[in-house]
């Protein structure tokens, strides 16, 4: 099973993020910044990062350029409600692989992770 | 054909002392004492007037028609029980007699409007004449009139002022409704046409593109809740800043304030009365909680909701100006409405002394739902944006992420 970090500041986002990724993947935690990212990716070396744009602290983008330019071979799906073509252009710049706009339903989710990390 | 901040301040400005004029008439008359609460200028979409009226109240008053410089239809209205106190003032008994009250009601309209109309002529240095007063009598926004039929424009100006009866929690409206054309083209004889000057057709090009960021909202709140949800008005107001705060009301309300920055900066609240807000938070999660209180929970949800919401409404700005737009994480607000914009107002209110208001409503039929959008922006930036806005690319609202990824 696939090792995914949670990164988003709300709470209700993350739990409704666990209940669509638990049955097939294996959660290694959660954090509400980008700071706290950075730093749980370095522990754990998840397959995969769900990451969240708009949070305090440190946004995603920030955090998704540092863990791609330390850990080039890592996945980051930003996972957030920004639809703004720029700041999707920025996310690709970042190094993100995919992008996903909330609301979502499972089915969009798990073909994200698939196009991402194949099972 | 360009408007400018002045000119849309010496209109709202004309509105409100005529609205003054039209409430001291009344004070005189009936020795109720009332204060003009509010007065804004409105560019909304002409099926649209008049929304905030509601379907169920009935109201009655007088309706005109005036032409000259300035041509199409003003009306004055009270909610039908608020109109038996006015009766009752200026013949005691009138009530009793159904012709009696509506030709007391036709008469004090007539004296209140006339000074109204009467404002606008001598400040603009021309003349309007005006039609014989009608007795109108109905319910919600169908009090109101269509608008002139000649006019092609969909969106079109609408004046409101609100007055107040002092000591009670009642109002009393006028509207106009002038035609498009000859009020755009006296405004700006009477602007400067200098750089603050807005273009009308991107004022209206923006106001459709946040017709459709509510639109999209609303399908967030349907995708996420269950509930469905439709996208019911979207309107730019101007009004002076403190006025601001006036149009919140007393209500308690619950929901998200986000600082947004960019090209415009400023605010954006997404507000639900307590009960839609528990309503939609309850469709959001997936146990039910079947609480009549709001929970911490609740709270969670509607954040969430919020910043979705919230994205929804923006983006479509950034995408059509090809730039991005930020907005802080959202900041949970639960208080009365007014208590919520003060802060916000007043902060907007350190740069400058009148504000553009962007207000959409969504609603549903199923269930007592409403939720409402504000957005608040810098009054500078905002014309700077719409002088940057290309109108064919108004349409362009939404991003492809499959093609960038």
């Amino acid at each position: 099973m696939a090792e995914v970090l949670i990164a988003d500041d709300s709470e209700f986002m993350r739990n409704l993020l666990r209940e669509i990724l638990e049955e097939d993947h294996n959660i290694i935690g959660e954090v509400e910044n980008g700071v706290e990212a950075v730093e749980m990716f370095k522990e754990e070396e998840p397959d995969l990062v769900m990451m969240d744009i708009v949070m305090p602290i440190r946004d995603g983008i920030e955090a998704t350029d540092e863990i791609k330019t330390e850990y080039p071979n890592s996945n980051v799906i930003m996972c957030t409600s920004v639809g703004q073509e720029e700041k999707m252009k920025e996310a690709v710049k970042a190094g993100a692989d995919g992008y996903i706009t909330k609301p979502f339903q499972k089915p969009s989710v798990i073909e994200a992770i698939q196009d991402v990390v194949p099972s | 054909m360009k408007i400018d901040v002045q000119s849309l301040d010496t209109f709202n400005q004309l509105a409100h002392e005529g609205a003054q004029e039209a409430t001291r008439s009344m004070t005189q008359m009936t020795g109720i004492e009332a204060t003009v609460e509010v007065t804004r200028i409105s560019l909304v979409d002409r099926k649209d007037i008049g929304e905030e009226l509601g379907n169920d109240a009935e109201f009655v008053g007088v309706q005109f028609g005036f032409d000259g410089a300035l041509t199409g239809e003003t009306v004055l209205i009270f909610e039908r029980e608020q109109s038996a106190a006015i009766v009752e003032a200026l013949v005691p008994g009138g009530m009793a007699d159904e012709s009696m009250a509506q030709s007391s009601v036709k008469e004090i309209g007539n004296i209140m409007m006339s000074g109204f109309i009467d404002g606008w002529a001598e400040h603009l240095g021309t003349s309007i004449e005006h039609t014989p007063p009608s007795y109108i009598e109905r319910q919600g926004k169908d009090v109101l009139p269509e608008g002139p039929e000649t006019d092609e424009h969909d969106q079109v100006f609408v004046f409101r002022s609100e007055i107040q009866w002092e000591g009670e929690d009642v109002s009393f409206y006028i509207y106009m409704l002038p035609e498009y054309t000859p009020l755009t083209e006296l405004m700006a004889e009477h602007g400067s046409s200098g750089t603050d000057a807005i273009p009308i057709k991107k004022l209206a090009a923006f106001n459709q593109m946040n017709r459709e960021g509510t639109r999209r909202a609303a399908e967030n709140v349907e995708m996420m809740s269950g509930i469905e949800t439709e996208a019911e008005v979207s309107q730019i107001s101007f009004a002076p800043i403190e006025d601001v705060p006036k149009r919140f009301g007393k209500e308690t309300h619950v929901g998200t304030a986000v600082e947004f920055t960019g090209a415009p900066s400023g605010f954006l609240l997404v507000l639900f009365d307590e009960q839609s807000a528990i309503t939609v938070a309850e469709g959001l999660m997936p146990v039910d909680m079947d609480s009549d209180e709001l929970t911490d929970q609740h709270k969670a949800a509607i954040e969430e909701l919020g910043n979705i919401m919230t994205s929804g409404f923006v983006d479509g700005w950034a995408n059509v100006l090809q730039r991005s737009v930020e907005h802080t994480p959202p900041r949970l607000v639960h208080d009365m409405g007014q208590a919520i914009i003060d802060p916000l107002a007043a902060q907007l209110g350190q740069h400058q002394r009148h504000a553009f208001m962007i207000d959409s409503t969504m609603k549903t039929e199923e269930l007592e739902f409403e939720s409402k959008i504000h957005a608040l922006p810098n009054e500078q930036e905002l014309r700077k944006a719409l002088d940057d806005l290309d109108v064919d690319r108004a349409d362009q609202t939404e991003a492809d992420a499959d093609r960038l990824f």
